[in-house]
């Protein structure tokens, strides 16, 4: 019996899905590399790969319901965690209070991994509900799911980071018969307050000084002062276009990052190092390859037995798709500069391990989708 | 699953979020072709201007020789700490003064001013923070690299004077090029650059742009700091030309050790060839020292003696051969008689005037300062220096007729030499309007009378007094006295089809000028002749300094003065002169200020400067004493 199950897993497991992941990551080891071949972060990398890989597997061979059932669990431990990352037990880097150190498991962003018991946990109640128009009620008690943890993200404070949770909420409203009429409304309102609260922030002092020069740099990079806050996005620009066609690829002589122009090469201008070392092809590469992991979850989606699993999916493929967004147009120079990680791509543990345990649960639905 | 049964348009809901993230994708997509595609030589230049940088590599400046080849002023490499501009733009100047002025040991006030200045340039520029950097200075640099990528070490040519005081008002000294002068758009077009060394004062000056090398530089990769991280090319300075003089530093030396054991040890010794103008000494004193503006102005002290030379009132830093204006006294009758002969108020046949011990001019007596002469021919008025003669003399040219001898012998203007700042002396010609404004309108025969004998309306300077008598000796060809032999070529630097290809620079001579000729005839100038030589060699007025195997023509000058001087009022003591009288090969003057009589101190000094030129050139014919010491 155990064994035709695993060979029913076996043959059902979404071997592209996971190729993919690890031949993101992979490339991404190289670019890692590439920033600053002189540091140990790919070699860091490539441990965090393997250990991401085998919880991978793991949360794929679990069978997602009973996660689902238990998501109220993960929630509250997931707030535990946030409210753990604000206590002395929460070291602070570069002035955000957003990892958590705790003896022989070692150092972690709790934020990136918080993103899976959210969208359990919206799944579930979303998923359970009756057939029908989305009440009002409904809306608010998703809104309090998403709040609680997003609040904490707030007090680190990490804004980067509390905006990929966004997607997760909308893409799950929208998934549950929000009327229509909602969303059009909410994109409008939208559309008018961005700028009105922009200017109310402004006005108030709440919206600070640098971030206010974070988004004339957007405005009009060539009058920015390329030596203060526009700094970073004027030299992603410059890095990214010297890219070119087909990039330097690997010359230190001329590597913008091994040179020090570009700052956090590793981590959140990933993607320029990328453009720099691959140019315009091997950036084209990467976004298709972003296109087909996002085309095979959402066809999971589609395949998933129940709703919680469909909806469990949706959302994670929507914020994947929106932090990828958020990430590169920062380091094009038409977004705003924010701390948010290239999924698969930036160098960090945590962001690797939370993708990876994220497309293990959908790989976990997939494999489920005969066994109603 | 029944996706239709569970909510509206399910199918097409993720549709739409699966269009959404495509959508999402492809703006990613088309940004990225804008920025690598489109504008990616733009931003691959934008790279490159940041990462590339020119250190330029000073050029050493020519050296400057005397006329026998001995050294008078080199460069040499020393160690240099500089300050790039770039790592410090955003920081507070002062997180670094007070760290740079221990660390390196240099004056406070100096460091900001460096850092302020560096700070203000647009471009990326370095300047020297500290010349002659000690062993102690380089480790402190190197040891704090990562706290301050912005100074660096470099070893630089250095401009040294190893004669000190000697020669310094003709070299002159180096220094960087002022600020001020730098915002001059026509200054930036010849490529100079902040902290570029350029001549300042002397030959140093005059010459700069053949003593002045072209730069090479050093093409580096620079991190986002400024840090240098790797040499890309290096193109090397072409030095600048080496000039030689027509100065001889033996006859110098003998010059400033006249002027130093003078009674005041202030003034002035020019000696020339009247054959060509070439100078062959010029001496000033006091003087100072260029290597106080050269090595020492960062520290305090070299500051301090600086600031001394500018507020000494026996101002050393005056060349007094060619800025200093002195009443010349008696020299003055020669160029006068001169004058008189071609103006015909007195002929070769008719040349005798009553001296009278002076002249009556309205109710004033004016003296003869040497007695009564009786009725001397002008041979006898020049040997005895009679006042008399040209007081009468100067009251028949009267004044129209000194502008004239004024303009004969070009007193209205620059003799030309190859110095900056040379000054015109003061004649009657400049001064004829001011007379006439003071005494409403008229020109007195007083004035006449006291212009007669160099006194009031005449100021004159060393060097022109003695291009002007010198020429007597050489039938009045008048050179322009210059002190440039020839400057040396120098070689091309890289190959010619090189981008960087330096051409050789050619070497040349000085470019001699046709001489002004005075008109004299050959009777004329035999009776200027017989005086000059009259005044050693006939019992004149310098006959004490007579050597019969080397015969000196020249003119004594006792000036009165009322300028006030660290001397008293004493006169200026004059001596002009060539010598063999009557084939000159050599001219020297001498003043010497506030020291009494031109014969008993001007003389002795000049023939100081003859007796070495004898041992040099002709020992045998050396004077009576040197042969009986033998």
């Amino acid at each position: 019996m155990v064994a035709i199950l695993e060979k029913r897993s076996f043959r059902d497991f979404d071997w592209l899905v996971a190729i993919l992941a690890v031949a993101i990551v992979s490339f991404g080891v190289w670019q890692i590399y590439n920033a600053q071949p002189s540091e140990s972060y790919w070699s860091k990398q490539i441990i965090g790969l393997a250990i991401a890989l085998v919880a991978m597997l793991l949360v794929s061979f679990t069978d997602y319901r009973r996660v689902i059932d238990a998501a109220p669990i993960f929630y509250a431990l997931g707030l535990v965690l946030l409210v753990l990352v604000l206590t002395p037990l929460g070291v602070k880097i570069n002035g955000q209070q957003a990892w958590l150190k705790i003896p022989l498991i070692g150092q972690f962003q709790p934020s990136e991994f918080v993103k899976i018991p959210v969208a359990l946990m919206l799944a579930k109640y979303f998923g359970s509900r009756k057939a029908g128009t989305l009440k009002p009620k409904e809306i608010l008690i998703g809104i309090g799911i998403l709040a609680a943890p997003l609040a904490l993200i707030m007090l680190e404070p990490d804004a980067g980071q509390s905006l990929t949770y966004f997607p997760i909420l909308a893409v799950i409203l929208f998934l549950s018969a929000v009327k229509v009429r909602y969303v059009v409304l909410t994109i409008v309102a939208g559309l008018i307050f961005m700028p009105l609260v922009y200017w109310v922030g402004v006005e108030t002092g709440n919206i600070k000084s640098y971030q206010q020069e974070r988004i004339k740099v957007i405005l009009d990079p060539e009058n920015a002062d390329p030596r203060g806050f526009g700094y970073h996005t004027v030299q992603s620009m410059i890095t990214v276009g010297k890219g070119g066609l087909t990039g330097i690829k690997g010359d230190t002589e001329t590597s913008q990052s091994v040179l020090k122009f570009l700052p956090e090469p590793h981590t959140d201008f990933i993607f320029a190092v990328t453009a720099e070392n691959t140019g315009f092809v091997g950036c084209i590469s990467l976004l298709l390859a972003y296109a087909l992991l996002l085309s095979r979850l959402i066809a999971g989606a589609r395949q998933a037995p129940d709703r919680p699993g469909m909806l469990v999916i949706m959302a994670i493929a929507g914020e994947l798709a929106c932090q990828i967004f958020m990430n590169i147009g920062m380091a094009l120079g038409f977004l705003p500069v924010i701390g948010v990680p290239l999924p698969l791509m930036s160098a960090g543990l945590s962001a690797v391990l939370a993708t990876f345990i994220a497309i293990g649960f959908v790989i976990s639905v997939k494999m489920r989708r005969f066994v109603n | 699953m029944k996706l239709y049964d569970q909510a509206q348009n399910l199918v097409a809901r993720v549709g739409i979020i699966q269009v959404f993230a495509f959508v999402l994708l492809a703006i990613l997509g088309a940004r990225l072709y804008y920025l690598q595609i489109v504008k990616g030589e733009y931003y691959n230049e934008k790279a490159e201007n940041q990462r590339i940088r020119l250190i330029p590599i000073p050029a050493p400046r020519g050296a400057i020789f005397d006329r026998n080849g001995k050294i008078l002023v080199f460069s040499r490499p020393t160690y240099n700490v500089t300050l790039s501009n770039e790592p410090i733009k955003k920081i507070d100047v002062n997180d670094r003064v007070d760290d740079y002025a221990q660390g390196l040991q240099v004056d406070r006030q100096f460091v900001l001013e460096r850092i302020n200045f560096i700070k203000s340039q647009p471009e990326f520029e370095t300047l020297v923070i500290k010349e002659n950097a000690t062993i102690q200075d380089i480790t402190w640099v190197e040891s704090h690299e990562l706290e301050y990528p912005e100074l660096r070490i470099e070893i630089q040519p250095q401009r040294f004077y190893p004669l000190g005081k000697v020669l310094a008002h003709v070299l002159g000294y180096v220094g960087e090029i002022p600020p001020k002068q730098l915002e001059k758009p026509e200054v930036r077009e010849k490529g100079f650059r902040p902290g570029d060394i350029i001549g300042k004062g002397g030959l140093e000056q005059y010459y700069d742009e053949y003593l002045r090398g072209k730069p090479g530089y050093r093409k580096v990769l620079v991190d986002s700091r400024g840090r240098v991280q790797d040499e890309l090319e290096v193109v090397e300075p072409q030095a600048g030309q080496d000039l030689v003089t027509t100065l001889d530093l033996d006859l110098q030396q003998t010059a400033e050790k006249q002027l130093a054991s003078s009674a005041t040890k202030r003034g002035t010794i020019i000696s020339m060839d009247p054959n060509n103008g070439e100078i062959l000494v010029m001496a000033s004193a006091p003087s100072f020292d260029p290597n106080a503006f050269v090595t020492r102005s960062s520290k305090p002290e070299g500051r301090k003696e600086i600031s001394v030379y500018y507020t000494n009132e026996e101002r050393p830093l005056l060349n007094r051969a060619i800025q200093g204006r002195y009443h010349p006294g008696s020299t003055w009758k020669i160029p006068e008689s001169v004058s008189a002969l071609q103006q015909g108020a007195i002929t070769v046949a008719r040349s005798s005037i009553v001296c009278g011990g002076g002249l009556q001019v309205g109710n004033r007596f004016t003296r003869d300062t040497s007695g009564n002469h009786g009725t001397p021919d002008l041979p006898s008025a020049i040997t005895h220096s009679c006042d008399g003669y040209y007081y009468r003399l100067a009251l028949k040219l009267g004044l129209p007729g000194l502008i004239k001898m004024v303009e004969t012998f070009e007193y209205d203007k620059q003799t030309g030499v190859d110095l900056p700042n040379e000054k015109i002396s003061q004649t009657p010609k400049s001064f004829e309007s001011y007379i006439r404004k003071r005494d409403k309108g008229k020109w007195n025969d007083i004035e006449t009378v006291f212009a007669s004998i160099g006194q009031v309306t005449v100021n004159v300077t060393p060097i022109s007094m003695l291009r002007a008598v010198s020429s007597i000796g050489v039938e009045g060809r008048m050179y322009v006295p210059h002190l440039l032999k020839e400057f040396k070529p120098i070689g091309a630097i890289g190959e010619e089809d090189d981008p960087n290809y330096i051409p050789a620079r050619a070497g040349f001579g000085y470019n001699y000028a046709e001489p002004k000729i005075i008109e004299m005839t050959p009777a004329q100038n035999k009776l200027v002749m017989k005086g000059l030589w009259g005044v050693v060699n006939a019992g004149g007025t310098a006959g004490r300094i007579k050597n019969p195997n080397f015969e000196i023509a020249g003119k004594t000058g006792t000036a009165q003065n009322s300028e006030i001087g660290s001397g008293g009022a004493k006169d200026h003591a004059w001596f002009v002169s060539f010598a063999p009288a009557y084939k000159p090969e050599i001219a020297v003057i001498a003043l010497i200020e506030n020291s009494g009589f031109g014969s008993s101190n001007a003389a002795p000094a000049v023939k100081g400067v003859y007796d070495t030129y004898l041992s040099k050139h002709h020992p045998d014919l050396l004077g009576g004493q040197q042969v009986a010491m033998k």
